[in-house]
């Protein structure tokens, strides 16, 4: 007989190992990555292993180059940041001041705006782009030193999926503290500020997140609005040598990547317990 | 007060949808169009250089080593006309046509742009796009490039491209390979068909003299049937070839397959490379030939592991009486309408193309080049590379073909176009050869149809 000690260590075992098993199929393509970095390009092709047989140093070494000076590694990374975090702070503050308006208050036409506000969720991107463009060039935003066509929108909550996001968590958000608030003196404007921000708070980090990893790895955007080198965030700095026609390193791009993502890896891990609440945000009514 | 916030807060989210979806009716670019009319008009009246501070921008994409050459041809147009500055803008070709395409509708490409052929036929229908170049023949010395080439980049008349250097299809071996079978790359037909036979009985079942994908396959079908009929494979927008004939191309494909020349595509898929010079059956010479774009050249032998090597091959002979295959305008480049000096911006293409100190810098970035005295110019001074240069020679003094822009359509060449199913369904089994031909034809004859 195998006591009751005993059959839980084993289940235990194997809890573990189907875990561990299981964990390191999911990270075994980063892990892949990191090691291809040292891999020559038939290496890279030939095999899945994760031991390169003939490390190079090449990758990194190549990863600084800087187009004579009008480009380099870390000022695209700049770059990327310089726009990636007004983007970030308008979008909370949009998407939070439209989300109270449609969460809180009733009004004439709320339930159209709301349906055709929804509907914008399913537009593809692609469709946009030439309307925009053309709209964003009379404005003169693009190719703008400051990132005009990629900030300024975000400034008129254009996220719709942050919206709604917040909008649903909202709901769980009992309507008695805000009267509470105005019985207190609150206006609309301070409930918002003093009471529904500071329980909306897992729910703003995580649309901060989202925003910022989308922000960060968008390609199209950039590649439209801006045309300078000098002004390339990190998303284009990658692909700047992937030369269709007479080939390429690829273990220099996947370093200038591995090195790229690692700001967004550092905000991701310390935002993390954050992250998770929000995302589980809305789905139990409290 | 809550009325007045709910209206604040509806606005702005009516706003917000307007931004998002782009949906009111957009302006037309008539700013960019006006503020560059009025120099524009001033200049080009007379043609002359203007007088005083000029500022150009020039486009492309590449990849390091072209980045850098540009850049630096660019610096020493600059330093021999100190009036003018040239702002530069370049990236990789992934998004790159949609990026140009977006800024040539909306009239901010820059001034002198880098095209790809079929540019000058999908974005300038109107002939609002770029400019026709016969108007600054004074600036760009024409006589340099060869009459057919700069036909093939002439619309409605209009040339809207200079072509910089032309590309084909041509053999590449594995000589390494065909040592170990013990046999010379083939030169005729009837040599490969043995050599499929050799392979397999020396060197064993994984080994083939030749592998081909879809697209190779159709481009290798095009030349064949020329090479056989004598007659380009589209003429005044009507397919040149009948059924017949379409079906015996493509039994002749079949025929490399049984003969074990060929791989499969079954055999090709499944060695889940997206291309030939990522697929380890190629790096390793198991697959020891491919018919490839003359300027790929460096790129598929780059791919070998070390100690093959790689060699340019002839066209074969024994498919017929003519010099099948085509040639095509592998990029070109343009000078938007929105350029504001269209005579300086003819002074840089020239400048790039066609004079020495240009010319030395850009070298083979582009491909070898097309204009004569670049290219003396390049071979004089050793700057080409020997193999490209080789088998772009081969190429020039073989093809006599003309390429239908519409053979490139994304409908035919894509992945899930037509040339991928015909190829694959008659590699599979699924069509016979008369349904694969039907199928080809049909889908050919829309293409052209629609341009």
């Amino acid at each position: 007989m195998i006591g009751v000690k005993a059959r839980n260590r084993i289940s235990t075992f194997f809890k573990y190992f189907v875990l561990i098993v299981v964990g390191f199929i999911m990270v075994y393509p980063l892990l892949w990555m990191v090691s291809a970095t040292f891999k020559s390009n038939n290496e890279i092709f030939s095999g899945i292993g994760l031991i390169p047989q003939n490390p190079t140093l090449d990758g990194y070494r190549n990863a600084m180059n800087d187009y004579g000076g009008d480009i380099n590694l870390l000022r695209s990374m700049l770059n990327t940041y310089s726009y990636v975090i007004p983007k970030v702070i308008f979008t909370i503050l949009s998407s939070a001041i439209t989300a109270y308006g449609f969460g809180r208050f009733d009004f004439k036409g709320k339930r159209i705006l709301f349906a055709v506000m929804l509907s914008t969720l399913f537009l593809p991107q692609v469709v946009l782009n030439v309307p925009q463009y053309l709209l964003y060039n009379t404005f003169g935003w693009v190719d703008s030193p400051w990132y005009l066509a990629l900030i300024i929108p975000t400034l008129f909550a254009v996220d719709t999926y942050f919206v709604f996001m917040l909008v649903q968590f909202m709901r769980g958000i009992p309507k008695e503290l805000d009267e509470a608030a105005q019985i207190d003196g609150c206006n609309t404007f301070q409930t918002l500020v003093k009471v529904i921000a500071p329980m909306l708070k897992p729910a703003l980090v995580s649309c901060a997140l989202f925003q910022f990893m989308w922000s960060s790895n968008d390609f199209m955007g950039p590649l439209l609005y801006v045309n300078t080198p000098a002004k390339y965030p990190a998303a284009i700095f990658v692909k700047l040598s992937m030369d269709a026609d007479n080939g390429f390193a690829w273990n220099r791009v996947l370093a200038i990547s591995l090195i790229s993502i690692i700001p967004s890896l550092i905000v991701f891990f310390a935002a993390q317990n954050q992250f998770i609440e929000g995302i589980s945000a809305g789905s139990v009514k409290g | 007060m809550k009325k007045f916030l709910a209206l604040a807060l509806s606005v702005c989210l009516t706003a917000a949808v307007v931004i998002g979806c782009g949906s009111t009716p957009a302006p037309a670019p008539s700013q960019a169009a006006s503020a560059a009319s009025t120099p524009a008009a001033a200049s080009a009246a007379g043609l002359q250089p203007a007088d005083g501070p000029v500022e150009l921008s020039l486009s492309w994409w590449g990849g390091d080593a072209r980045h850098e050459a540009t850049q630096k041809a660019v610096d020493a147009f600059t330093t021999k006309y100190p009036n003018i500055t040239v702002k530069t803008n370049y990236g990789a070709w992934t998004g790159w046509e949609d990026t140009m395409s977006t800024a040539l509708y909306a009239g901010t490409a820059q001034d002198v742009d880098q095209v790809n052929w079929n540019w000058i036929f999908n974005y300038d229908n109107d002939g609002k796009t770029f400019v026709d170049l016969n108007t600054l023949s004074d600036y760009i010395d024409l006589t340099q490039f060869n009459e057919a080439a700069l036909a093939q980049c002439t619309v409605n008349g209009r040339l809207t491209a200079i072509p910089v250097a032309m590309t084909g299809r041509i053999f590449y071996w594995n000589q390494t390979t065909f040592d170990e079978a013990g046999i010379a790359t083939p030169t005729t037909f009837d040599e490969l068909l043995a050599a499929g036979e050799t392979f397999k009985t020396k060197l064993g079942e994984e080994y083939y003299p030749l592998a081909m994908n879809q697209l190779d396959r159709m481009i290798f079908m095009v030349w064949a049937l020329e090479c056989e009929y004598g007659k380009d494979w589209v003429v005044d927008g009507k397919l040149n070839y009948s059924q017949a004939e379409i079906e015996d191309g493509l039994a002749l494909i079949s025929q490399l397959e049984e003969a074990h020349v060929i791989p499969t595509m079954e055999k090709v898929l499944g060695d889940g490379a997206e291309s030939f010079d990522k697929n380890p059956k190629w790096m390793e010479g198991k697959y020891a030939g491919i018919f490839e774009w003359d300027s790929s050249a460096t790129k598929m032998q780059a791919a070998l592991n070390e100690g093959q090597e790689f060699v340019v091959g002839e066209f074969l002979t024994g498919f017929g009486d003519y010099k099948g295959g085509f040639t095509k305008v592998s990029l070109g480049f343009s000078i938007a309408e929105s350029a504001e000096y269209p005579v300086e911006s003819a002074m840089l293409i020239n400048f790039l193309l066609n004079e020495e100190e240009g010319v030395k810098l850009m070298a083979s970035e582009r491909g070898i080049p097309l204009s004569k005295v670049a290219l003396q110019i390049c071979t004089d001074n050793d700057l080409l590379n020997p193999i490209v240069a080789e088998a772009n020679g081969k190429v020039l003094a073989w093809c006599e073909y003309n390429l239908d822009p519409t053979f490139e359509d994304a409908k035919l060449k894509s992945t899930d176009g037509v040339y991928y199913d015909v190829m694959d369904g008659l590699s599979y089994g699924d069509y016979d050869l008369a349904e694969a031909a039907s199928i080809l034809i049909e889908g050919i004859e829309a293409t052209l149809a629609a341009a």
